[in-house]
């Protein structure tokens, strides 16, 4: 069994050499969770890589092994590793090795609600904190309390765009006790008007704008997975796609994403469209009134919405 | 995570001090005590204790991996 210990190192010695062929990437989420000090149990790797770099890290990848395995398209559903469709927003997931001593890596070119280039802010082998903030925003009820965590660690790093990560209400009062919040993080969360005028309806608002992030994640990653489907089937029924090397695994599922994968999904069905369900689905769930606040959520898509 | 070099004229100590307090009783409310304490470990301490769990987890069968599913959450 591969320890943490020997997957971190393996993980990171992949960024070092990635980056200097000069591959812009960064491990992100649950490891670089750790590494900021909110601890989470996981043993994948979550990279972000510029979709620019897909070919460089092909590369690479083909000729990294682990304990003497080499690596594998993981399943059927993995689109591949190419520009086109790490651009569109896809992730492409990796295996090395055999039962009992996995390694699994997933790559992916776009930050998921990302809205500055996390190329931009890294620390170290990982991407930065607001980066990772904003991944956090999921609509899987354990990731929140991650995102009110890594607010806390970019305010007291000095960065005041810690007040667009805190959803916990009593966090934000206490926060709220002895630190003001700029004008700037107001007008890019009305939520923090509630907070700064002393409105007793701040946590319902809170409510709204956390089940409205929830909804719109619940409906990307359907149309996304609608949208694997064809493809899923053909590489499925296509018995060169387990071919040995990683090499001809990819060049079968580039053969059949031109065909069959949309690279842009998002972009082809509309972020209004997706913005007013999203909308629609959460005033279901929260109370009259919860969705008075929310945020203009479009630069958190754009770069796979256009 | 260290603060900036030079850090703005808001993070006094004062309110870095109260920040790490915040941070602390959330940390315990929100992961409990025992990952609280893990958390403000320094990275090498903390890093070997989530091995330690991780690995320990592993070997009574606890699965790790997330499905494969084309994209990220």
């Amino acid at each position: 069994m591969l320890s943490f210990s020997e997957l971190e190192v393996f993980y990171h010695a992949l960024v070092v050499k990635a980056r200097d062929r000069g591959v812009a990437c960064a491990i992100t989420s649950g490891l670089a969770c750790v590494a900021f000090g909110v601890s989470e149990t996981t043993k994948d790797c979550d990279l972000l890589c510029a979709p620019a770099a897909a070919d460089i890290m092909l590369g690479l990848l083909q000729e990294t092994s682990l304990r003497g395995h080499w690596p594998s398209y993981r399943g059927h559903l993995s689109p591949p590793l190419d520009a086109r469709w790490l651009g569109g927003g896809w992730t492409s997931h990796f295996v090395w090795g055999g039962s009992g001593g996995e390694a699994y890596l997933d790559v992916f070119g776009v930050a998921p609600r990302g809205t500055t280039p996390w190329e931009a802010e890294l620390l170290g082998c990982y991407a930065g904190l607001h980066t990772v903030a904003e991944m956090k925003r999921t609509n899987r009820e354990r990731d929140w309390p991650f995102a009110t965590a890594l607010g806390l660690k970019l305010l007291a790093s000095g960065d005041p765009r810690g007040w667009l990560h805190l959803f916990n209400h009593d966090v934000l009062l206490q926060t709220a006790d002895r630190l003001d919040c700029p004008r700037d993080m107001l007008a890019l969360r009305p939520v923090l008007h509630l907070l700064v005028a002393g409105d007793e309806r701040l946590e319902v608002a809170l409510r709204g704008e956390v089940e409205f992030w929830r909804q719109l994640d619940a409906l990307r990653i359907k149309l996304y997975e609608r949208a694997l489907r064809p493809y899923f089937l053909a590489v499925r029924g296509d018995s060169r796609s387990a071919a040995a090397g990683l090499h001809a695994q990819h060049a079968v599922r580039v053969e059949h994403a031109e065909h069959l994968l949309p690279a842009r999904p998002l972009a082809d069905y509309g972020l209004p469209r997706l913005l007013a369900e999203a909308r629609e689905r959460a005033a279901r769930l929260v109370p009259v009134g919860a969705l008075d606040w929310l945020p203009d959520v479009s630069p958190s898509f754009i770069q796979v919405a256009t | 995570m260290k603060a900036r070099t030079n850090p703005p004229d808001w993070l006094t100590p004062e309110v870095l001090a109260h920040l790490r307090q915040v941070e602390h009783e959330f940390h315990a409310r929100a992961f409990g005590e025992e990952l609280a304490r893990v958390n403000a470990l320094p990275l090498a301490q903390r890093r070997q204790y989530v091995a330690e769990m991780v690995d320990f987890a592993q070997r009574k069968g606890v699965k790790f991996t997330k499905p494969a599913l084309g994209v990220t959450p």
